[in-house]
């Protein structure tokens, strides 16, 4: 690395300074960088699409997590093209399956959702660093600048959705008409199947196009980040400065030089063996001291005595020299040093539970205070798909449905009950019935079914036996339960009956 | 277990002679007006139960030919107002008129003086005019020139709408929108029945109108009131009052609906379902009658929340929903 070859003006800058050297950069070469990116990606991309045909958005998914890996080239050609040795289309992405073997599984795992990816991508790739080196330089390099590269990549993610819009909608605009009026938009983008496919397909192939132009000037504004980091650290400018005075005066030197020898010849002292007092005592004691009196004086050590109360009336004034000083008073320094030990250990836990707890019971509190309003909106949806599995309710319209609160031998118990009490007695043939219809035929009856909607239910059922048991017990129900009118009793020997030749035969043979 | 102590009045013979009477009524509409029973029951429904009507519908589903049918049906007087923007309130309720002979002033009634009133296209009258048919319909009787005129009874106002075209038109308050018993929706016929009553209506001489003409009387007046006086007195168990009223009082905290439904809307639930229990043949009210009369009695009475009518749902839909959620009463 020559830094006077480098192509463009070494100088240190603030980052978004460097991030606009890095989008020059992009441009200069953009063709260049564009056409590798695109012969690269774009078969990838066709690979992906043609396996998970019927998971576009697995495959996209997959497209993007490759991302790092395709970066790599980008990189590759801006590095080479800053000291001028731009390499052609075909040596570049002949390079390419070379460049992805460092660190290309940390890349594409635990490094692949940083934020500042493409600063801290030159260090593994063109550095070589690895392990506790590369976290060592990192260490240095991301004390500034970081923050802008997580901006780029923040910046980057809109840039790159809202281009995917605008070409979604460029899309939409170049339908024509009369074309567009047949579609049922609903229809296709809710489609899970084969026709809605082609469509997302399709703006994955957007997002594939996006990317051939941003990600190099993605990858190129990182690259110009990280090089400004290094001109600030290691001071390339002063070294280019200094280089270009070697070169402007390496031609006058010599004779410079000469010059000097010249004219300090003759006022030489003469070379006799005297000893110089002042030279002889400096040995290493001396020397030693000296350097630490020195060390102790001013521009290296600066004492100050202050003069100040530690505790009592004036705290806030104490607290605001803390802060001025960026130094802890002491009592506050052991109380700190205390919450880090494990002393309040267990009082932190039980403040963390109880924080988890408030928010948990408000999160309840929450769920609680609009149940009615989910209730709705939920019960809506569900409607929209229904389980084939519903729970029976065990309790309807203030009757007890359970088979178990029923007697097993319903009409013998009706005929029972029929002299004393007909009332319960009709009662229970209809709950009876009720029931059967719930747990025999699995009715999905609701509590706020009407006796006639019931019989509607059955009626769908295609029982011709059972629809007129029913049709007659609902009428004598009804007439009981709303006119207040009581059966005559031959009405009683006829259900009992009919209840035992449709129940009793056909659920226990 | 006793009697309904209301039902006292009645012997079973009365009831189903009126049953009878409301059955016949219906049997000659449906004859008139091909592919609406629901339509024809909602509207016998607020009849009987002396309730006003108003009907939804765009224009070409024999909204007309069915008021004209009905009071074929039942020998009554038939009036018609075309409400227009102009319409004034003298117009619908009448006005006073001097007379140059008898030099007086003399009162010419309205077209409100009627047993059966169509009120086409109500809401493209302004609000001061549709506030004219007001009084008529919650009073029944008509002030003119500070003279409180009773109207006939029956007196029934059958009011339509397009639900169509909003322009130019001023949607109908509040308040006089509760007066009315039952909003009812006329949908277009199956297609069996549109070729019924293609055939029926290209057989007659006069081009495009049904003729009413053969239709058979089958009630008078007075018989009307009779029903409707019977309806009155049919039995209502508490258990079905409780559920009328829930319902209503359901409409008030439900969370789709933004404004609920008033007391009005219980007392027509109820006297709704009586009527239906009268029509269906039936001696009580049952939870059904309730439930069947539900949307057209509340439909009208309640808004429904912003966020579901941006999500597009109708105002049936969410009380469909209500209705399917409220517990049916059982003993």
């Amino acid at each position: 690395m020559r830094l006077s070859d480098a192509s463009v003006v070494i100088r240190p800058r603030t980052a978004w300074e460097a991030m606009d050297l890095g989008v020059l950069m992009a441009r200069e070469h953009r063709l260049l960088l564009m056409s590798s990116w695109a012969l690269v990606t774009l078969p990838v991309f066709a690979a992906l699409t043609a396996l998970l045909w019927k998971y576009p958005s697995t495959a996209i998914f997959l497209f993007w997590w490759l991302k790092p890996a395709f970066d790599r080239l980008p990189l590759y050609i801006l590095s080479k093209a800053l000291f001028g040795e731009t390499p052609s289309i075909k040596q570049a992405v002949r390079q390419w399956p070379r460049l992805l073997k460092g660190q290309l599984l940390a890349s594409l795992t635990w490094r692949r959702l940083s934020l500042s990816r493409s600063f801290v991508m030159p260090v593994s790739q063109l550095e070589g660093l690895d392990g506790p080196a590369r976290q060592k330089r990192l260490g240095v390099l991301q004390q500034r600048n970081a923050g802008a590269a997580r901006w780029l990549t923040t910046i980057g993610v809109h840039l790159e959705i809202g281009l995917w819009f605008g070409c979604m909608t460029l899309f939409y605009l170049f339908i024509p008409q009369n074309l567009e009026s047949d579609w049922d938009w609903q229809r296709l983008i809710l489609a899970t199947s084969s026709e809605g496919l082609w469509l997302e397909h399709l703006s994955n192939a957007f997002y594939a196009v996006i990317l051939v132009f941003w990600e190099p000037i993605y990858v190129a504004c990182g690259f110009s980040l990280y090089l400004n980091r290094r001109t600030v650290l290691e001071a390339w400018d002063l070294e280019l400065v200094f280089r270009r005075l070697r070169q402007r005066l390496s031609n006058v030197v010599p004779l410079l030089l000469l010059m000097m020898g010249l004219s300090l010849l003759p006022f030489s002292p003469p070379a006799m063996a005297e000893s110089s007092p002042s030279q002889k005592p400096l040995a290493t004691q001396d020397a030693s001291q000296s350097i630490k009196s020195l060390m102790e004086k001013p521009p290296f050590k600066n004492p100050e005595t202050v003069t100040r109360y530690r505790f009592g009336e004036d705290k806030p004034p104490v607290k605001n020299k803390a802060h001025r000083d960026g130094k802890l008073p002491d009592w506050l320094k052991a109380l700190l040093d205390n919450l880090n030990s494990n002393t309040f250990k267990h009082i932190a836990q039980g403040l963390e539970v109880l924080l988890w707890g408030l928010i948990v019971g408000a999160l309840i509190t929450l769920v609680w205070r609009y149940r009615e309003w989910l209730r709705t909106f939920v019960s809506r949806r569900r409607l929209r798909k229904p389980q084939d599995l519903k729970v029976a309710p065990a309790q309807l319209f203030g009757l007890e449905l359970g088979l178990e609160t029923l007697p097993d031998d319903i009409a013998s118990a009706a005929e029972h009950l029929w002299p004393t009490q007909p009332r319960e007695a009709l009662g229970l043939l209809y709950r009876g019935l009720l029931s059967r219809l719930l747990h025999d035929f699995n009715m999905p009856l609701k509590s706020a079914d009407t006796e006639g909607q019931i019989l509607e239910r059955v009626n769908q059922l295609q029982q011709p036996q059972l629809l007129a048991f029913s049709d007659d017990l609902t009428r004598h129900w009804q007439n009981l339960a709303y006119g207040h009118r009581l059966p005559p009793p031959s009405v009683q020997q006829q259900l009992c009956s009919d209840w035992r030749t449709l129940f009793s035969r056909g659920s226990n043979p | 277990m006793s009697e309904f102590p209301s039902a006292t009045g009645l012997t079973r013979e009365t009831v189903q002679r009126a049953s009878g009477q409301a059955q016949a009524l219906r049997n000659e509409l449906r004859k008139a007006v091909i592919g609406q029973d629901p339509v024809i029951n909602d509207v016998l429904t607020a009849l009987i139960a002396g309730g006003h009507v108003l009907l939804e519908g765009v224009p070409g589903l024999g909204k007309t030919l069915l008021v004209r049918a009905l009071a074929r049906c039942f020998e009554g007087d038939f009036a018609r107002i075309q409400f227009t923007p102009d319409l004034m309130p003298s117009d619908v309720t009448g006005h006073a008129v001097y007379d140059l002979h008898t030099e007086q002033f003399k009162l010419r009634k309205g077209p409100v003086f009627t047993h059966l009133l169509l009120a086409d296209e109500i809401n493209r009258a302004p609000a001061k005019t549709q506030a004219a048919l007001l009084e008529a319909m919650q009073e029944r009787q008509v002030t003119l020139e500070g003279e409180a005129l009773p109207i006939g009874q029956p007196f029934m106002v059958l009011a339509t709408q397009n639900p169509i075209e909003q322009e130019g038109t001023y949607p109908l308050p509040e308040a006089e929108l509760d007066r009315f018993m039952l909003k009812v929706r006329m949908d277009y016929p199956d297609a069996q029945q549109e070729l019924d009553m293609v055939r029926e209506v290209t057989r007659s001489s006069r081009a495009d109108m049904l003729d009413v003409k053969p239709l058979r009387t089958v009630l008078l007046a007075e018989d009307v009131l009779q029903l409707q006086q019977i309806a009155s007195e049919l039995a209502l168990d508490e258990q079905v009052l409780d559920y009328a009223v829930r319902l209503a009082r359901a409409t008030r905290s439900w969370p789709g609906l933004a404004i609920g439904a008033g007391p009005r809307a219980s007392i027509d639930l109820v006297r709704g379902a009586r009527a239906r229990a009268l029509l269906r043949g039936g001696e009580f009210v049952t939870p059904d009658d309730i439930k069947d009369c539900a949307l057209a009695v509340l439909r009208h009475r309640v808004r429904i929340a912003p966020e579901l009518d941006i999500d597009g749902l109708e105002v049936d839909q969410v009380l469909k929903q209500l209705l399917d959620q409220i517990p049916a009463p059982r003993q």
